[in-house]
């Protein structure tokens, strides 16, 4: 009883304090490995996640815009081209909200081809402004820079809240944000051309 | 007969082509995720391990806690995130917007962050989206020189006022999001 008290309490003193250099040697080296550890953890619960989901989502729009063909999109494109004040919203909003989801970053920015040189820098200031805003509900349009949305919403889940409303939001603002983004680019744009050739 | 025939090689044409667009959908889409969204989570899984379990979260904590939980703070950061000298070096492949997203995830999910800053947080570290970019985008829409030469500046200056501006709508556009999270 006595022997097994000792035999206790030494084990106890060696496993809690571990004493010296080769003490804190050991206690870096677990300190050490468990960053690694919970990066594991993190890892796997992400590729658990959002990429099944992922994969499968990709492959779905993968496949509607090859049967689909994305020339199909062209004729927008040349109906943004034309000047006056009610084609703004398809130039700023329609054309780049289309153009992200269809041909996906980068090539979203080809669609820039059809417009005026003048509206040139505002649909590409439009469009890649949207890359992000899109990625809540349309992951695919971008999934390289997934994670300036899932870095944020990873942290909405862990508090237990639904994803929904923030993706629906981080949508619908963006697309009023890419569109006074187009207007402003474009009328600064318009400012220093004129003042080029002045 | 010969009807026959040529409507089963029709019918299994196009049924072949459905079946091969579907294969090659699949092939693309995995693709792009070994490429591009498995390496990255990789990166993201070790910077969340290290804030997790060092102290380094606790610093950041002190740092970003202020300025992300209060719209003049946002501001201060989108102001920052769009001067036309910083935002095409912020720019590339997104990835400064995606660490400070997780930072920032990691800190909401803490309770160090109110959940409805989520929205204006997500403007407020982007707007430098794309500045780095700017040549080669007007590239690919077939841009005159002097486009590109007005367009880079145009852009630019336009991102100091819509920068600010977006994280002003999304805080408007916050309201009621995850509310009672409070």
């Amino acid at each position: 009883m006595n022997l097994l008290s000792v035999g206790y309490r030494l084990a106890e003193v060696t496993v809690d304090k571990p004493t010296g250099v080769l003490g804190a040697l050991a206690t870096g080296a677990e300190d050490f490995i468990k960053v690694f550890n919970k990066g594991g953890s993190v890892l796997l619960s992400l590729m658990g996640g959002i990429l099944p989901t992922l994969v499968v989502l990709l492959t779905a729009v993968n496949a509607l815009i090859r049967i689909i063909g994305p020339e199909k999109i062209e004729n927008l494109g040349k109906a943004a081209a034309r000047p006056g004040i009610q084609w703004y919203p398809v130039r700023y909003i329609i054309l780049p909200f289309v153009a992200v989801f269809v041909l996906t970053n980068p090539m979203a920015y080809t669609m820039g081809r059809f417009l005026p040189e003048r509206y040139k820098p505002a649909f590409y200031d439009s469009a890649v402004s949207f890359v992000h805003p899109i990625l809540g509900i349309f992951p695919h349009a971008n999934p390289g820079e997934l994670f300036v949305y899932v870095g944020i919403a990873t942290g909405i889940s862990q508090l237990g809240l639904g994803l929904g409303d923030l993706a629906v939001r981080y949508l619908l603002v963006g697309l009023v944000v890419i569109f006074i983004r187009g207007i402003v680019t474009e009328r600064i744009t318009a400012r220093m051309m004129s003042k080029k050739e002045a | 007969m010969a009807s026959v025939s040529s409507v089963l090689v029709k019918i299994g044409r196009s049924v072949g082509g459905v079946v091969g667009t579907l294969y090659q959908a699949g092939r693309d889409s995995v693709d792009t995720v070994i490429r591009n969204v498995i390496p990255f989570m990789a990166f993201i899984s070790f910077i969340i391990g290290l804030i997790l379990t060092t102290g380094i979260g606790d610093w950041i904590a002190k740092g970003i806690k202020g300025s992300a939980s209060s719209l003049p703070g946002l501001l201060l950061i989108s102001i920052v995130c769009a001067l036309p000298v910083l935002s095409p070096l912020l720019g590339p492949g997104a990835v400064i917007a995606q660490i400070v997203g997780t930072l920032l995830g990691v800190e909401i999910g803490k309770g160090n962050i109110p959940a409805q800053y989520a929205l204006p947080a997500l403007f407020a570290i982007n707007p430098q989206v794309g500045c780095d970019f700017i040549p080669v985008g007007l590239a690919l829409g077939e841009a005159e020189p002097e486009t590109v030469e007005i367009g880079v500046p145009a852009v630019l200056f336009s991102r100091l006022v819509t920068g600010p501006l977006s994280v002003v709508i999304a805080y408007l556009a916050s309201f009621g999001l995850y509310s009672s999270a409070k």
